[in-house]
Order: structure tokens, then C-alpha cells, then sequence
């Protein structure tokens, strides 16, 4: 393999694409061609820079929101008509008229689909009410963050370098601290932590690993959700909400001024040894 | 296709495509350019989904599926430029040969400490220069998406992500460079 042919597949061999035999081609020459070796140096700097410091943007709840109370809203016969986006020569020219334009233009896949805003809509309230919301919407959530998370092939913002090295990183980029004491052990090695969202709020997502299973934590500011006052399960000095969802056991518990959600496949016994851990001594 | 058949899409999709609105809006904020903009191609690309929510295979990739729907809606509406120079058509990678140890070492030496103290407005600035393609692979790519899937997303093959990604990237990387701190 030459210069050329590395070149052609570094990004690859960084994102562990290559198969064995190639990755290790790769990796010989870089060992001994320190071109190469810097070229592999900056692109990885570059995958850096954009992974953790490129801004990242939440859809916004009234997005969310607008999704599950619009759908099913026909135009009023009287309503004025509209001029197409067509018409338009600039998105500057278009705010007034934006909205209108395409929720008509969405409006025939909606009506197409009035079954689906049936189940759909119901799907976002479950989640993101914000009155009338249950522990079963933060459930729901945790659960669909975990899901995503693992779903995703990059998890992590901060590759785990021991809890010193993560719970700094969330320095600046979160509008609270994030206590977490546990360091990670041998049965529960911290694997990462990125930042998140937990229903309308920016969130931690620590995650730890226990043999081939993944659990994620996610710490969030406690105030203003609908916390459980009944059905509670004490766990040391915690009091917690143990329950499961599409296969998942989720924990939830607030600590002070923070809330804990932890979720994963692993036995409820695992996952309270870890909240337990996570909670520090009595 | 009757009720039941939209249903059964519907349900297929339903709870899994909300867990995917972030990454949907965060890539079209970056193609809109303004908030506004990027909630309507979201919602778009949601109502898009539902229409053909039936035609989904489950099991399938739904992530994919979604930005594919996203990306067309965009180029439907927006996409307004078509010959930017850095992608303009050209779909294969002259790779950056090595320079001389020395050149090399100081050079790199300068790009790495660029990288290393760009802001994050900077790296957006940098970004948001490159033509609407070149972004889109790089935010494909940044969300996790394979090469094949990001071929799926954008039409193209897979071939031509890769190029279209490095070619992206070495443009980045020069924007960043040549910087003034």
C-alpha cells in the first residue's frame, strides 16, 4: 500500500470501516511514513473540531409541538388563498407567507395519512405534554434517547478518559453540573458522554458498559417535569421509579435540583447497582 | 392502499421517526440557513413520511429513509445553488500526496494548532462557505450515516460520497487554515 492508496481510505481506516487485513495495511504505513502519519493526524483534528465543537441544533418542542397539533387542521374554505413558493424570489421575501405555503403543500400527505395522525400526534403528546404530562412521557423519553443512542454509530462527544476527563468536557456546553461522582469500575466501565436533550431540556448522557450491554444515564435539570409522588421504590438514599418499556428498564429518580434516568437491557438488578453507585454513599 | 395498510405504516414508523427530529432539524437548519425555514422543511419532510409511511419496509433503515425525504423536500424548495466550485461536478479524489518531511512537519504544525483553537463559530463559518452538498455530507457524516446510506440520502453513488466527503473536508480544513485568529 502506498501513499496514494492510504490517502484514498484514511477517513475509513479513522471510522474502523476497513476490513482487518486493510486496517492493518494502513496502520504499517503510517508507522512508517510520517507524511501520511501527519495527513492521519489532521484529519482526525478536524473530526474533532466538528464532533464536539461544530454547534448542534435541538428542534425546538414548539416544532415538535406544531407537528402533533397541526396535522390534522384543514384549511378554513374561507381562508384567503396563497401565493406559491414559486412566486417568491427570496427566502428573506417569504416570512409572512412561509407557514401557510407549506403547510399546504404537506396538507394532501396529511389527509392521506388521517389514520396516521391518529397514533402519531398521540406519540408527541405522550412525550412532549406539557400539561396533563406523565412519568410515562419522561419513560418514554429516556427510552427514546437511549434508543437513539444506540442507534448511533458515534454515541459519544467525549471518548471516555476516566470521569475527570468527561465531566469537565460538559463544562460551557450545559446550564447546570452535572454531579456524577461514579467513576466507572470494572463491571460498570464510563464509556462517553455526549450532550443531549431530555423532553425541553439540554441534558448529560453519560454512558457506562456492563460486558456487552450499554446503559445510559441522562442528568437533567429536575424542575418543572411530572416526577412520580407515588409508586416508589427506595434504593439506598434514593427513591425511585422502576419500570420497563419496549424492553428496556428504566430507572428514574431525582437527586436534589438534578433528574437521573437510566435505561438499559441489562437486569434490574444490574441497573440498580449501577443507580446506586451512581448516588454515592448514603 | 386502504386505511389498514397506512395504519400499519403509520405504525411501523410512528414511534421510532420521532426520535430522529433533531437530527433531521439540525441538518436543516444548516441547509436553510435560519430557524424559520428549517422548521417548515422538518415539518415537510414529516408529513412527507406519513403520506408514505406504508411504503416503508420495517426493519429497514428508517434514519436513511427519513433524510432522504428531507434532502428532496429541501432540493424541491430551496436549492438554489447548483455550481459551486468546491463540489462543481466533480466526483473523484486527486489525493493529497506527501511534501517533503520538513514542509510537511511545519505546515501541519501550523494546520493542527488552526484546528485545535477554532471556535465553534469558526467551524460553523467554515462550514456553512461550502456548497449545499458538501455540507450535506458532511453533516450525513457527522450523523452517523454510512457512505452507502448517505448515497441512499443524496442520490448518488457511493463512490462519489467519498470524493464529494474529502473533497468537502479538504475544503474545510483549508478554510480553517488560512484563518486569521
Amino acid at each position: 500500500m502506498d501513499c496514494h492508496d492510504v490517502l484514498l481510505v484514511l477517513l475509513d481506516y479513522q471510522q474502523g470501516r476497513l476490513a482487518p487485513e486493510a486496517h492493518r495495511h494502513v496502520r504499517a504505513h503510517l508507522d512508517g511514513c510520517a507524511s501520511c502519519a501527519h495527513e492521519d493526524r489532521l484529519e482526525h483534528e478536524l473530526t474533532q473540531a466538528l464532533e464536539r465543537r461544530l454547534p448542534q441544533y435541538a428542534a425546538p418542542l414548539s416544532l415538535k409541538r406544531r407537528l402533533a397539533a397541526q396535522w390534522p387542521v384543514e384549511p378554513s374554505p374561507s381562508e384567503p388563498p396563497r401565493s406559491s413558493l414559486s412566486q417568491r424570489s427570496s427566502l428573506s421575501q417569504r416570512s409572512s407567507l412561509r407557514r401557510t405555503s407549506w403547510l399546504r403543500s404537506w396538507m394532501p400527505a396529511a389527509a392521506a395519512a388521517v389514520i396516521v395522525l391518529a397514533l402519531a400526534p398521540l406519540a408527541w403528546q405522550r412525550v412532549l405534554g406539557p400539561a396533563g404530562a406523565s412519568p410515562d412521557a419522561m419513560v418514554t423519553e429516556a427510552v427514546n434517547d437511549h434508543v437513539r443512542l444506540l442507534q448511533s454509530e458515534r454515541p459519544f462527544e467525549i471518548e471516555s478518559g476516566g470521569i475527570h476527563q468527561v465531566i469537565p468536557w460538559f463544562a460551557g456546553r450545559l446550564d447546570f453540573a452535572p454531579t456524577v461522582r461514579f467513576p466507572g469500575d470494572a463491571d460498570f466501565p464510563l464509556r462517553g458522554g455526549a450532550v443531549g436533550y431530555f423532553v425541553d431540556r439540554k441534558a448529560a448522557t453519560l454512558v457506562y458498559g456492563r460486558r456487552l450491554h450499554t446503559l445510559s444515564v441522562f442528568v437533567f435539570r429536575a424542575d418543572g417535569l411530572p416526577w412520580p409522588h407515588s409508586g416508589l421504590e427506595k434504593l439506598g438514599r434514593l427513591e425511585v421509579l422502576r419500570t420497563a418499556a419496549r424492553g428496556f428498564n428504566v430507572l428514574l429518580w431525582r437527586d436534589g435540583e438534578l433528574g437521573f434516568a437510566l435505561v438499559s437491557d441489562v437486569d434490574p438488578r444490574d441497573l440498580s447497582l449501577l443507580a446506586s453507585k451512581l448516588a454515592g454513599p448514603a | 392502499m386502504g386505511a389498514g395498510d397506512d395504519r400499519e405504516g403509520a405504525e411501523a414508523v410512528g414511534h421510532e421517526a420521532l426520535a430522529y427530529a433533531d437530527g433531521l432539524y439540525n441538518l436543516a437548519r444548516y441547509l436553510t440557513k435560519n430557524e424559520s425555514d428549517a422548521e417548515d422543511l422538518v415539518q415537510e419532510t414529516y408529513g412527507r413520511a406519513l403520506k408514505s409511511a406504508a411504503q416503508f419496509t420495517p426493519g429497514t433503515n428508517l434514519k436513511a429513509w427519513l433524510f432522504r425525504i428531507l434532502r428532496n423536500a429541501f432540493v424541491s424548495h430551496y436549492r438554489r445553488e447548483r455550481h459551486n466550485p468546491i463540489t462543481g461536478g466533480l466526483d473523484t479524489v486527486t489525493p493529497r500526496l506527501p511534501v517533503p518531511e520538513d514542509i510537511g512537519r511545519r505546515r501541519d504544525s501550523v494546520e493542527i494548532d488552526r484546528l485545535r483553537k477554532a471556535a465553534a463559530e469558526d467551524i460553523q463559518r467554515a462550514l456553512m462557505a461550502l456548497s449545499e452538498e458538501a455540507r450535506t455530507v458532511i453533516l450525513l457524516d457527522l450523523e452517523g450515516l454510512s457512505e452507502t446510506e448517505t448515497a441512499d440520502v443524496i442520490g448518488c453513488a457511493v463512490g462519489t460520497v467519498k470524493s464529494r466527503l474529502s473533497r468537502a473536508r479538504a475544503a474545510l480544513r483549508q478554510t480553517l487554515r488560512d484563518w486569521e485568529p
